[in-house]
């Protein structure tokens, strides 16, 4: 089925492994030190902490849009710095949706939906276009979709993103504050894209501001600062029995 | 209403400044002691002087056995075969001598001007497309990670920006030239795309550095690769954004070509230096040749800014 099957992992094992993860900026900041965990297949983890600790960089090692200084990923048993790994075939199964939705801007949204697919996977033109249209109506956006991404909203503009990020049929789904630019009113659509994402089963890591999110859909609850990865929960204890001092300090803040 | 007044009133301003300036340069024209000759000027746009068929030798007209007119020299040698279809303004028996029109026929065709014209839009399009190609691929280059391809880019930029095209037309045409044989087109071609191509990899290197960088990060993320996130996702958007700049570069390159006229390429400008040394109107051939610089150029930016509206529907 995939490119991996011959060392396909049990089912059991994680389909993340980051060990130790170090990145350090050439200008000398200490982004991520001695980052570990894991996530399981389907689950959904949802990363907190204060602007600045080093969440939005761990998600981006995820996909290696940040490479690593230290440590190591496995991603569904591959290893994503091992000599014989294609980056651009481990990019296929990790979706990412950003803040700044980042649509093409010179394509339609189900032309920027369709564009991976028919460019990189060689899929039929025919089946991607059937498989865009689907999942234009999952997230909502079938009636715009001949739209450019100028004339749609924020809310459309990241629903169109998630839309386009899921028809590489990705294993894996990464967040990078996908609401934290949308007027409040939107934020909302976004949300409920989500959420019936994670019903589904799909796998999701999501930096997020959203509390009611992460209390809501998350299985687990990273809180990270300055770099490290302080707290590992499941949401009830993380929001209502916070164990580490900085993070009661920080919720004391928010709530 | 207040405000459309008001631009009549400047519009108004705006024609009136543009007749004053007209007006001064005629009266200035008539000022020098010039005799100006405009219609001297037509023929080497529009050459509609009858083409005259010349006896070659001294002889006598007569006609063969297949009664094809024929000049029989005086001195025994070959007759001067003339077209049967002709209308001569000869008789049989007339003693022609050489030089002499046997007839003449009524044609138009276009005068020197137009040639060079046409040489300059021709050495201007084949250099644009060089220029093009090379600008892309060094701008590529220039925007690349890879050291050895960014200063090879960026030495080639300054070297062919920081001297002269007109050394460089020398350069090509004397050194280039002798060492690989060059014709004279050839080396102007060379020079003019090479100078040009400088100047479009910098268009081209501010383009792709202009699109944000979530462009690259969401393409990637996507699993395309470097070259194809370029060619589908950063080139296509930096093309749009090139446009108005490119469009003064490809100007600029029209009207740079006139300067290979000092390696003898009959262009427009030599066009125009030939005529004048001929007929001694050197201001109407000047304003002239300005004219057909300007129909070109202008022709151009109009083109494209047609593209660039039509390239604005995603905005």
């Amino acid at each position: 089925m995939t490119k991996h099957d011959s060392n396909q992992p049990a089912a059991e094992a994680p389909i993340i492994i980051a060990t130790d993860v170090d990145k350090i900026y050439p200008n000398g900041c200490h982004a991520l030190k001695a980052v570990s965990t894991t996530v399981a297949r389907g689950e959904v983890v949802v990363i907190l902490g204060p602007s600045g600790s080093g969440k939005s960089t761990f998600l981006r090692t995820l996909n290696q849009l940040e490479v690593i200084n230290g440590g190591s990923i496995l991603i569904d048993g591959v290893d994503m710095y091992s000599k014989g790994t294609n980056i651009n075939q481990l990019r296929e199964q990790v979706g990412m949706v950003f803040q700044n939705f980042n649509l093409f801007p010179h394509k339609t949204a189900l032309e920027n939906v369709m564009l991976a697919p028919l460019k990189v996977s060689g899929r039929e033109p025919k089946e991607v276009e059937e498989h865009a249209r689907d999942l234009m109506y999952k997230v909502g956006m079938d009636q715009r979709m001949q739209n450019y991404p100028s004339h749609l909203s924020g809310g459309q503009q990241q629903r169109v993103a998630i839309a386009r990020a899921l028809a590489m049929k990705p294993k894996i789904m990464l967040f990078d504050e996908p609401t934290s630019a949308l007027d409040p009113e939107m934020v909302g659509e976004v949300l409920d894209v989500m959420k019936s994402l994670a019903a589904e089963g799909m796998t999701m890591v999501v930096v997020t501001h959203e509390m009611g999110f992460a209390r809501e859909v998350a299985d687990r609850v990273l809180f990270m600062e300055e770099g490290a990865l302080l707290v590992e929960d499941n949401p009830d204890d993380f929001f209502d029995h916070p164990s580490h001092p900085r993070l009661k300090q920080f919720l004391s803040k928010i709530f | 209403m207040h405000v459309n007044q008001k631009n009549w009133l400047w519009n108004g301003v705006f024609i009136a400044i543009i007749l004053g300036l007209c007006a001064s340069v005629y009266l200035a024209g008539k000022r020098i002691d010039y005799s100006w000759n405009w219609d001297r000027v037509v023929p080497f746009i529009i050459n509609s002087d009858p083409l005259e068929i010349v006896a070659e030798v001294d002889g006598t007209l007569e006609f063969n056995e297949q009664g094809q007119p024929q000049i029989y020299p005086y001195d025994g040698g070959d007759p001067q075969l003339i077209d049967p279809t002709l209308a001569l303004s000869l008789s049989e028996g007339d003693m022609v001598y050489a030089g002499d029109v046997l007839a003449s026929i009524e044609q138009t065709r276009i005068g020197p001007l137009l040639e060079g014209l046409l040489v300059t839009i021709e050495i201007s399009i084949i250099s644009l497309l060089f220029a093009v190609v090379i600008g892309l691929m060094v701008g590529l280059m220039r925007v690349s990670v890879n050291p050895a391809l960014r200063n090879l880019a960026i030495t080639y930029i300054e070297v062919i920006r920081g001297t002269p095209l007109l050394v460089q037309i020398f350069i090509v045409y004397f050194f280039l030239g002798t060492v690989l044989e060059l014709e004279r087109f050839t080396a102007g071609v060379v020079a003019l795309s090479v100078f040009t191509a400088a100047y479009v990899a910098e268009i081209i290197r501010a383009g792709i550095q202009s699109i944000p960088s979530g462009q690259m990060e969401a393409a990637r993320s996507l699993g395309m690769s470097y070259p194809k996130a370029m060619i589908y996702v950063i080139l296509p958007q930096a093309f749009k954004r090139t446009l108005p700049p490119m469009a003064g570069q490809f100007i600029n390159l029209i009207k740079d070509s006139s300067l290979v006229s000092v390696i003898a390429i009959t262009d427009l400008t030599k066009a125009g230096r030939e005529v004048i040394s001929g007929n001694f109107a050197p201001f109407e051939v000047w304003f002239t040749v300005a004219l057909l610089y300007l129909v070109l150029t202008s022709a151009l930016s109009w083109a494209i800014q047609r593209l660039e509206r039509r390239l604005a529907a995603s905005d």
